[in-house]
């Protein structure tokens, strides 16, 4: 009797779950339908109808025309070192935040989380001023400049990833007992050993939930890849799929097709560190 | 509470510690200020760009600015540099970036590091740029391909200061465009006046058509019917003179032209402002609508991808009032300028002389048939039918109109024009009140 009353609600739980599953899903099958249909069919019988040819054939069309291997390399050689080094910093940060007494230790935090509370494009104006008037070595950037060099666009990804990355980070050191530290501390461990062989390790799950969100955040930037790269072929993926719109008329199908392949790594990273992902983020939220 | 802030290492959140909080802060905000006071002096630094000389002799690297990033004009701009190394002695090298990107970073980039060259459009829009002193003129350049020019594109190439800043390359008219089956098995035929028009789309809405397809919804389509009726009605010269800013939109000129266009949303597709263009071209190819007011580079390439490049025409706006007949064309022009301090100022200088041929034109158009090339008598025996008809339908225009985004103030379109457009077209009668508001935002923004 008790488990028949239960039904309903159940029921209705389950039904909520399968339509917004649906709501989410949409997008992306009709996306997927409409990449495998040429345009010649859906400009004749419209997006929302079924018949014509279904192929592959918009897919290795966007790879090529798009050039989508050249971006695929510009953006890893940015993704990659901006989160390494952004991890790097920040943990150092905020190891020192949530494991030492001094006196600007709040000003400290309350420094790099402020960084988050700005709106990025409130100060393009004289970012973009700074960048171009920082000169560089031709080794490092071609330009000769700070601005349009992938150098550029590495160290403003940092700039801007650390701050929240310290906050996430400096918090969950917190619940790491200060025993531990402290034990080291009498065993004649030094600060750097603290951090490198002691807190580190521990911060595994948080590091690996920052590593699958700052790689989203980094590998989806469209905004500064275009505020501060004059260059067509040194900007990221996100960029390439703009070259599939044509001035005036655009493919859709061909985009739509584009889209999905571009949004295969993001995926990859998500379904390979997910687990992570989820128990990070609910660590430290415990805490007072 | 974590052990953290019980241990001799960490405490709690004192009013002290937050005060430090705030000074910190504050020092934040300091160090801004000297960015900020980089910007003036930045300015001054940019001085003026490299004296002319001897084009003739010159060689190098010539870097290009395209915004031809998809398939077709990417490889069209390809083929025509690789022509352009063999026919000049220069190395020129492309830079591509996405259209959309380019032209909303175009401010950004002429500030940052330009290439020497790079693509642009003839009227307000490069005189804008060159009134901004980040232009190099190009009147060496004009000495030499001057003859190759009419004076109607002559006149779309010079900023207002009188030099030349702009070299073109290549053009594309502005009419009704309308499938040929559907015309010959309905047997319509094109109108000159108005009249004959409305009397057209009174035949095709009894036919079951929607006689006017419009899609609105990126904002700029619909100025291309406004120009055509304001032209037609008002004359050519005020058209101008409204898009400078020097006519009045409380004009009761302007009034008329609205009042027109009134009566021709009455036959406008509906929904307009939810439907994109190619919506609009979609309905016209199908057969589902009469005709849309557009571009050959927009109405070619679409009706290319579905395989009906011989299904398009198009014919003129018809007349309004007489003394203006069906004189003014719009045809916006692209083309060619140079950066305010390009690294090889000769080269490119002699890349724009060649850029300025009608050979090297037609290279280009080899593979974008949708537009015609902008030097007087080129070689059309590889024109399609519908290119050999712009050379006619343009060449015979006593002026030619760019569209309403290139002839007036960017921002004023923009800001101002695109909303009241989609205002109006939603509820017609919004435009008596709408006209003093546009008015008022005119002059402050063509102040500014």
């Amino acid at each position: 009797m008790r488990i028949l009353r239960v039904r309903p609600a159940r029921l209705s739980l389950h039904a909520f779950l399968i339509l917004t599953s649906l709501v989410w899903l949409v997008p992306v099958v009709w996306a997927l339908y409409t990449a495998l249909r040429p345009y010649a069919d859906t400009a004749k019988h419209g997006y929302v109808s079924v018949g014509g040819s279904y192929g592959v054939k918009n897919f290795t069309d966007a790879w090529s025309q798009a050039d989508m291997m050249h971006f695929f390399v510009n953006t890893i050689v940015i993704t990659i070192p901006a989160l390494l080094i952004t991890l790097a910093f920040a943990s150092m940060a905020a190891f020192v935040i949530a494991r030492f007494r001094w006196r600007y230790n709040v000003a400290l935090l309350v420094l790099f989380t402020a960084g988050n509370l700005l709106p990025q494009q409130a100060i393009i104006t004289p970012l973009f001023r700074i960048y171009t008037n920082v000169k560089l070595p031709n080794w490092l950037s071609d330009s000769g400049e700070l601005y349009d060099s992938t150098l550029g666009l590495i160290l403003i990804h940092v700039a801007f990833q650390t701050g929240f990355c310290v906050f996430v980070m400096s918090n969950y050191m917190k619940t790491i007992p200060i025993e531990i530290s402290e034990a080291a501390v009498v065993d004649g461990a030094s600060v750097f050993r603290q951090y490198w062989q002691l807190t580190l390790p521990l911060c595994r799950p948080v590091l690996a939930a920052l590593a699958t969100l700052e790689f989203t955040w980094i590998y989806n930037d469209f905004y500064w890849a275009t505020a501060l790269i004059s260059t067509g072929d040194k900007r990221p993926i996100t960029a390439a799929l703009a070259n599939l719109q044509g001035e005036f008329f655009t493919n859709n199908n061909l985009v739509a097709a584009g889209s999905l392949l571009v949004a295969v790594p993001t995926l990859i990273v998500f379904f390979a560190l997910q687990r992570h992902f989820i128990a990070g983020l609910t660590l430290g939220s415990s805490k007072g | 509470m974590s052990s953290a802030q019980n241990s001799p290492y960490a405490r709690g959140v004192s009013r002290r510690s937050l005060f430090r909080g705030a000074v910190g802060l504050a020092g934040v905000s300091a160090l801004g200020i000297p960015a900020l006071t980089a910007c003036s002096s930045s300015k001054s630094s940019k001085s003026s760009g490299s004296s002319g000389g001897n084009a003739g002799a010159a060689t190098g690297t010539v870097t290009i600015g395209s915004n031809g990033s998809d398939a077709v004009p990417k490889k069209a701009f390809a083929d025509l540099f690789a022509a352009a190394d063999t026919a000049t002695g220069l190395n020129t090298t492309i830079n591509t970036v996405d259209h959309n990107t380019f032209q909303q970073n175009i401010s950004t980039y002429l500030q940052g590091t330009p290439d020497d060259i790079f693509t642009w459009f003839a009227g307000y829009r490069m005189q804008f740029f060159a009134q901004q002193g980040l232009l190099h003129d190009v009147n060496d350049v004009w000495d030499k391909i001057g003859p190759n020019f009419s004076d109607a594109i002559k006149a779309q190439s010079k900023g207002l200061d009188g030099k030349y800043y702009f070299v073109p390359d290549y053009y594309y008219p502005w009419g009704l465009f309308y499938s040929k089956s559907l015309w010959s098995s309905k047997g319509y035929t094109a109108p000159t006046t108005w009249d004959d028009f409305i009397t057209l789309c009174k035949k095709m809405k009894s036919d079951g058509l929607s006689p006017v397809a419009l899609g609105e919804q990126d904002g700029w389509p619909a100025m291309g019917t406004f120009d055509y009726i304001n032209m037609r009605a008002n004359g050519y010269q005020f058209h101008i003179e409204l898009m400078q800013g020097k006519q009045a939109w409380t004009d009761p000129k302007v009034k008329t032209t609205f009042d027109h266009w009134t009566e021709l949303l009455g036959y406008t597709s509906p929904g307009a402002n939810g439907r994109k263009w190619q919506d609009a071209v979609a309905m016209v190819m199908n057969g589902q609508a009469g005709m849309c007011v557009h571009g050959l580079d927009q109405a070619g390439p679409q009706f290319q991808s579905a395989g009906k490049s011989d299904d398009l025409d198009f014919f003129a706006f018809p007349a309004i009032d007489p003394a203006n007949a069906q004189d003014a064309v719009e045809a916006p022009i692209d083309g060619w300028m140079m950066s305010k301090k390009p690294k090889n100022h000769d080269g490119a200088v002699k890349l724009l002389e060649w850029l300025g041929t009608a050979t090297a034109q037609n290279t280009y158009l080899a593979s974008s048939p949708n537009d015609v090339a902008a030097a007087s008598n080129p070689d059309t025996s590889k024109y399609n039918a519908l290119q050999k008809k712009s050379i006619d339908f343009v060449s015979s225009a006593k002026q030619i109109s760019q569209f309403m985004d290139r002839d007036a103030n960017p921002t004023f379109v923009s800001t101002v024009m695109i909303p009241a457009l989609q205002k109006f077209i939603g509820d017609p009668s919004s435009i008596s009140s709408q006209l003093s508001a546009i008015e008022s935002q005119k002059k402050t923004i063509y102040a500014g």
